[in-house]
């Protein structure tokens, strides 16, 4: 199967060119033919992965080599597709939820008269996806970082007669284009000490003959490209407001696949982040970070999908949290079962809205469970998932990664990932109750929505509830750890700290208690959480603006750059253009005295030659 | 004797200076064009004179030439004055002044 790994990413490709060009004639049949595509590849990469396996594990690296993309010099890229476990792991994430999302956007898309470029778009996304985690040298990496990049633009803007979609497209693209550039740098690095972009090369025996400088240039410039496409802080503005887009798009782009792109290329490149020696805390210390803030600013959000969004930037602080330490198996195990119950999160939440009449507030919802059952048992398989309840997928994946911070010595991060765990707990059961229990608050008329909706769902609900139990019943020893062992290399703990049984137990504990604070808060009716705003503005301001981010980077750069601009406009207007409006001015000012000498009297011209013949006679006549 | 060739510049100078004075103070273009002509007659005699000083004849050739010349002009510079008369009624250089500035 190895030889025809290259219709993964061509199948998706083929879609989104047939949807470019043929959607208008397929109509509503267009999300089908997407669908079906994507399932395609997702059913070549299931075989090329049964090929794989079947190979010892230190063979299972196969490159296909396509053909020679650039060849100048000295530099020569190849565009080859990389099979290894790493790369299956993510290639059977994007394709497999992938098509699940496609299925589901074929019916919350049925009434958009633009719906095959929809599906291209979507198509295109995945196409650039595959390239990204395919790719075997980093240039091909790039193509695809860019190419997701520009469908996520292009997606977020679909409506884009909506202002505030139009201008949360543009953020998104512009706030990512800053880790971009400098990821960029930071391959114009590698290629400059290693000479190659080659993943064999860069990230073989080489990455450790790095200097330590180098090293550490490249991977923080590499992060600082991994922390603009997962929205990590500083740069994870965008993401919030990229819940403009429809929200299978919100799904698949900003949940379950190229946010965590970020996330694929530090596991990826971990050589290089390894040959330095403070670039893994580096990434450590920002997912911390962004967990617990974007932990705090979920619970402030009214918007059920900015609610989520922060919850993913959250729960891809836990993937570089893990990255950070070393245990890449277990960011890679977050990835997977993330992208399970975070898209049926997303797309729960997109029943909802559908059933609502595209109502977002969830000041506006409660008891929905009544009028929506099913919504309502996904949506609480999704919650319960990602708030670390045992056997759910969340539990193990996050456990994992908290105990591990513990077991490899590291009290206080261990400290702060279960006050993380603790928060994301209460926030992701917020908009549980809020939408699902306690009153009505809203006269709509919810409707449920259709089975071809839930289908998809049920699959991913399944995913949730499984994903952890398979791939990672034991923190070390997993399914996925050990698939993964030879790209990633295994990662011990030291054995210090409480046992792991107290561990766990904590972590069911902090799970438990977050569960059942949030059912006390929004879900009871014992507490008056609408008027909180009123009593608590102070603090229901830094929660619901996240901490004002976002306005001091409007007053940092926004402003300044209208500034500039309005200044560079001045300059336009009073210096170029003034010289060029001044010159005419003058030139037409001058050309008013000419007509005194042109005056059509003959006779004056007559004289005026006279009096010039008898100038230059005299001139003459003096001069000899 | 030969008559002094100053006698001739004399004359031809007042000829030059009458025909100048003619064009600039006169309005009909009838009356500037002999004006005109008589200008050119004047450096005519003059050329003449100075051909036989020199005793040669390059300034007599000239002489034709531009009388010939001359008479071209007068066909053309005729056509236009009739021309303009059938237009405007009127002869006046002054007249005519639509090329003005």
């Amino acid at each position: 199967m190895f030889d025809l790994a290259w219709l993964i990413p061509a199948l998706p490709l083929a879609g989104a060119v047939l949807n470019l060009f043929a959607g208008r004639r397929l109509g509503s049949r267009a999300g089908w033919v997407a669908s079906a595509l994507v399932a395609a590849s997702f059913a070549v990469a299931v075989a090329v992965l049964i090929d794989l396996v079947a190979l010892p594990g230190e063979e299972r690296r196969h490159a296909v080599r396509l053909f020679e993309w650039i060849a100048a010099g000295a530099f020569r890229v190849e565009a080859t597709i990389l099979l290894d476990p790493l790369s299956m792991t993510m290639t059977l994430v994007v394709t497999g939820v992938g098509a699940l999302i496609h299925v589901y956007a074929v019916g919350y898309l049925e009434n958009d008269p633009r719906v095959g470029l929809f599906f291209s778009y979507f198509n295109l996304f995945v196409f650039f996806m595959l390239m990204l985690v395919l790719a075997d040298n980093y240039l091909v990496l790039y193509l695809g970082w860019e190419g997701v990049g520009l469908c996520s633009y292009l997606l977020i803007g679909f409506w884009h007669d909506r202002p505030v979609a139009a201008s949360a497209a543009k953020k998104a693209f512009v706030t990512t284009r800053i880790g971009d550039a400098a990821m960029m740098l930071g391959l114009v690095l590698i290629f400059v000490h290693l000479g190659t972009l080659d993943f064999e090369t860069v990230l073989g025996p080489e990455a450790g003959a790095l200097s330590n400088g180098a090293a550490t240039a490249i991977a923080l410039l590499l992060l600082a490209g991994a922390v603009g496409k997962s929205a990590q802080l500083p740069l994870h503005v965008w993401l919030p407001d990229a819940m403009e887009g429809p929200t299978p798009v919100s799904a698949l782009i900003h949940a379950a696949t190229m946010v965590t792109a970020g996330v694929y290329l530090i596991v990826r490149s971990h050589p290089l982040f390894e040959a330095s020696d403070i670039a893994l805390t580096v990434v450590l210390v920002v997912g911390l970070l962004s967990a617990i803030y974007a932990a705090l600013a979920s619970i402030g959000q009214f918007d059920v999908k900015r609610a989520l969004a922060y919850s993913t930037m959250s729960q891809i602080g836990f993937m570089f949290f893990a990255a950070g330490m070393g245990f890449y198996a277990g960011a890679m195990l977050l990835l997977v079962a993330h992208a399970f119950y975070k898209a049926l999160l997303f797309l729960t939440s997109g029943n909802v809205m559908h059933g609502l009449h595209d109502e977002t507030d969830l000041r506006a919802m409660g008891g929905l469970r009544s009028e929506m059952p099913v919504s309502t048992a996904w949506f609480g398989i999704g919650a319960l998932a990602l708030a670390g309840v045992p056997p759910l997928a969340g539990f193990f994946a996050k456990d994992h990664i908290v105990n591990f911070a513990s077991q490899s010595g590291r009290a206080t991060a261990w400290v702060l990932a279960s006050i993380a765990a603790f928060i994301s707990a209460v926030y992701i059961s917020r908009p549980l109750f809020l939408v699902f229990f306690g009153r009505r608050r809203t006269e709509a008329r919810a409707h449920e929505a259709p089975w071809r909706m839930h289908a998809p769902l049920a699959v991913l609900a399944a995913g949730a509830v499984t994903s952890g139990l398979v791939l990672g019943l034991q923190a070390e020893g997993g399914l996925l750890e050990r698939f993964l062992e030879p790209v990633t290399g295994a990662a011990h703990g030291t054995g210090t700290g409480p046992s792991e049984a107290v561990l766990i137990a904590v972590s069911i504990v902090i799970a438990v208690a977050g569960v059942a604070v949030a059912w006390w808060i929004w879900g009871s009716e014992r507490v008056d959480w609408q008027s909180f705003p009123e009593r608590q503005p102070e603090l229901a301001g830094w929660l619901s603006n996240a901490f004002y981010l976002n306005a001091l980077y409007s007053w940092l750069v926004r402003a300044p750059g209208l500034g500039f601009g309005r200044g560079l406009r001045v300059v336009d207007d009073r210096v170029v253009d003034g010289a060029a409006n001044e010159l005419g001015v003058a030139v037409t000012r001058s050309s008013r005295l000419a007509p005194i000498l042109q005056s059509g009297l003959v006779r004056s011209y007559a004289l005026a030659f006279l009096l010039g013949a008898v100038v230059l006679l005299l001139f003459m006549g003096l001069r000899f | 004797m030969r008559t002094p060739i100053s006698y001739f510049l004399i004359v031809s100078g007042m000829l030059f200076a009458i025909g100048t004075v003619g064009v600039l103070v006169r309005k009909n273009a009838l009356v500037i064009f002999m004006a005109v002509e008589l200008q050119l007659n004047a450096v005519n005699l003059s050329l003449v004179a100075f051909s036989r000083m020199h005793n040669n004849l390059n300034g007599q050739v000239m002489a034709f030439f531009s009388m010939v010349v001359a008479a071209a002009e007068v066909v053309v510079g005729l056509a236009i004055i009739v021309t303009i008369y059938r237009r405007r009624q009127s002869a006046s250089v002054d007249d005519a002044n639509v090329l003005r500035g």
